[in-house]
């Protein structure tokens, strides 16, 4: 049997299900900061797998090579609020972050 | 797919047969006669020290944002010096605004002291 | 008109922005960075205005510029809206950061990087920039709302937005990468001729629109994806929330109209998917849910995070529209955007002007008297007020005009009988504010807040009270400009 796109998607479909049911259900902002890595890594598993089938213009690797960049900035922000919450209230369980709700 | 993948599967299924296998037996068979001292986690023969879960100072995380992001960057170094004949100039003057770009915010990071371990 | 003056507000942002990290890094004395930032954004709008009065962008622009980024009027009327925001949301920062002592030059470098976002945004015509574009914009303003890092409740609320927002703009990347799976195109123009010629992977397709625009309502902040909005407007300072509220919501809808339109504007998608009533039911609940929420709120703060969440409701209003009438519809959108923006930063400035150090203006009970014993302070809250309620002759009412006439016109009749008395119930909360300036008095022993007085807030309260009143005074002039640039996205 050939692998084909569909199995790449099934494969990028159930890596990105990992990923939100991690963020949805964890309560620890470092994990569900990981469980959205997860969910970008995902999207490289479609993008790099679509580029195999429409090698054109090679738009799918360039995407992922963006999406790779983009993840590390927003990981470097996310670590620095955490970071920030952590020192103020020394804990990073988002449902102790309560201030907001009145 | 199935007849290339069937040693594959077979290697699996026995390997892990024989490692459960193993775990199971010495269980039944050996004897079991626990003191505190056999309790302790092994740590080449000496003494434990400290919990197993140490807590790491906040400025390893600095440390790692930083990292992560002139790290990453480099992702796009590699495409361009695999293609920097057929870039040529124009490719060369686009790496070198990127890098100056980076080259700013390590700067600005050094100024404010972000590179400092002791603080 | 030249090729460098078409690219140079995005240059203006990126080397602006570099320029104040290095000051801020290595001057020793207080810079007025304010002053460099807030220019140097005015200056890339005006840049803007000029290009889209003079008729856009020359035809043989580079490939390098135009494969990923757009340089058309309808990018050029955002560029007003985003920098004219920015700009404001500056100018206020150069009065509260100092006024509570929070003086930082990071605040506008983080401006200035996330406003460069926004152009990217409003200028994307490819899911990669699109994606670029959006992160970039959305980094700076997860960091801006905890610039007050002292403070748990800033910290917290950014914490939550920066979960959330990249929750959101998973499923948007998750999205785009399965419709280029559908189609083999990653420009929206390429994604639209496969969908139309029927040789896109339709199942694909539709999984992949459903999660970008739920993506892109997360950012816009459409019930229910709003969950983020209060807590973060709240928790960021004044002029941070002003800058999300108007410029950040402006930038993402320009690149939800585009998508919509241009991606997805074929005549069997709209009735394959179903994409416009779609919308027009997030934009039924989203402004019934804003105005009824933002009724029984007792900081102004929180009330206005909600009433933006309401306008958010009537701009889509226009977008639903403009799947069946197009460019009219479109134009209106635009409208109102600039409009809300102005009317917006108008009454948030007006908000930092009613605190000074020690006592910030938050709640409804801060507010009371000040009308009777500041006057000249009170006045530009009564015009923002008016304006966000759509009262003529204010930019709001010309705003609110257009998209319900939009709506009408498209045939969505009880779309713009919903939102007209979703209006009506605004209408409470918005004069409530004047009524407590004016006809109440503080209790016994209340802290009274006393206005600040600062050269920039007073700027930004200037300027923005007489963009709103131009705008309500010749609608017209900015309508036919918006017409332009909806007649040329629509090509």
């Amino acid at each position: 049997m050939e692998i084909g796109l569909g199995e790449y998607l099934a494969l990028a479909s159930l890596l990105f299900g990992i990923g939100a049911t991690g963020f949805l259900t964890r309560r620890n902002a470092l994990i569900q900061l990981m469980s959205i890595e997860i969910m970008l890594n995902s999207v490289n598993v479609v993008l790099v797998a679509v580029n195999r089938f429409h090698p054109e213009n090679h738009a799918g690797q360039i995407f992922s090579f963006f999406v790779i960049a983009v993840a590390a900035a927003e990981a470097a922000v996310g670590l620095a609020i955490l970071i920030a919450l952590y020192r103020l209230k020394k804990t990073i369980e988002t449902d102790k972050a309560d201030v907001l709700r009145h | 797919m199935f007849p290339v993948y069937l040693p594959v599967l077979i290697l699996l299924i026995v390997a892990s047969a024989v490692a459960l296998g193993m775990f199971t037996a010495t269980s039944l068979a050996g004897p079991k006669k626990p003191t505190p001292e056999k309790m302790l986690p092994y740590e080449s023969g000496s003494n434990t020290t400290g919990a197993s879960h140490l807590r790491m100072s906040v400025k390893f995380y600095l440390t790692a944002i930083l990292f992560v992001v002139f790290d990453i960057e480099a992702v796009f170094l590699y495409p361009w010096a695999s293609l920097f004949r057929e870039l040529g100039w124009f490719g060369f003057v686009e790496m070198l605004l990127f890098l100056t770009i980076l080259g700013v915010t390590l700067v600005y990071a050094w100024k404010k002291g972000a590179l400092e371990w002791e603080k | 008109m030249s090729m460098w003056l078409v690219i140079a507000p995005l240059l203006l942002m990126l080397v602006s922005g570099l320029f104040i990290m290095l000051v801020d890094a290595f001057a020793k004395e207080r810079a007025e960075l304010a002053l460099v930032t807030s220019v140097a954004i005015a200056v890339a709008g005006a840049i803007s205005l000029g290009v889209l009065v003079q008729g856009g962008a020359p035809a043989d622009m580079p490939e390098v510029l135009t494969r990923y980024l757009a340089s058309d009027p309808f990018a050029h009327f955002f560029d007003v809206a985003i920098c004219a925001g920015a700009s404001l949301s500056v100018l206020l920062a150069g009065g509260y950061l100092r006024e509570h002592g929070l003086e930082r030059g990071e605040f506008y470098v983080l401006v200035l990087f996330s406003c460069f976002g926004a152009m990217i945004l409003a200028r994307a015509i490819d899911l990669l920039s699109l994606f670029v574009g959006l992160e970039t914009m959305s980094l700076g303003v997860y960091a801006m709302i905890a610039f007050r890092r002292t403070s748990a409740r800033a910290v917290e609320g950014a914490m939550k937005y920066f979960l959330l927002g990249s929750f959101a703009a998973a499923i948007l990347l998750f999205g785009s990468a399965l419709l280029y799976a559908g189609t083999g195109h990653t420009d929206f123009v390429g994604i639209g001729e496969m969908i139309a010629s029927g040789d896109a992977e339709n199942r694909l397709v539709l999984v992949g629109m459903l999660m970008v625009v739920v993506g892109l309502a997360f950012k816009v902040s459409a019930v229910p994806f709003h969950m983020w909005t209060p807590d973060a407007y709240e928790g960021a300072v004044t002029p941070a929330t002003t800058f999300m509220s108007v410029s950040v919501k402006a930038a993402a809808f320009a690149v939800f109209v585009r998508v919509c339109m241009v991606a997805l504007g074929d005549e069997s998608v709209m009735t394959a998917s179903g994409w416009p009533t779609a919308i027009a039911g997030l934009a039924v609940l989203t402004m019934v849910y804003g105005n009824v929420a933002a009724i029984v709120q007792k900081s102004i703060k929180r009330m206005l995070a909600y009433s933006s969440i309401a306008h958010a409701g009537y701009v889509m209003v226009g977008l639903v529209a403009a799947a069946e009438i197009g460019a009219p519809a479109i134009s209106a959108v635009l409208f109102y955007l600039l409009a809300y923006t102005v009317s917006n930063a108008l009454a948030f400035g007006s908000l930092v002007v009613m605190g000074s150090r020690g006592k910030e203006a938050v709640h409804y009970d801060d507010l009371r008297g000040v009308g009777r014993r500041h006057p000249m302070a009170a006045l530009p809250f009564v015009i923002g007020v008016l304006s966000l309620m759509g009262f003529p002759p204010t930019a709001g009412f010309f705003g609110k005009y257009y998209v319900f006439n939009a709506a009408v016109q498209a045939g969505d009749v009880w779309l713009a009988i919903v939102g007209v008395l979703a209006s009506a119930v605004g209408a409470y909360y918005y004069l409530r504010v004047i009524v407590v300036m004016f006809m109440q008095e503080p209790e016994e022993d209340q802290v009274l807040a006393v206005p600040m007085k600062s050269g920039y807030v007073a700027t930004a309260l200037a300027a923005s009270g007489a963009a709103v009143m131009a705008l309500g005074m010749m609608p017209g002039w900015f309508l036919d400009v918006a017409i332009e640039a909806a007649r040329q996205l629509l090509g």
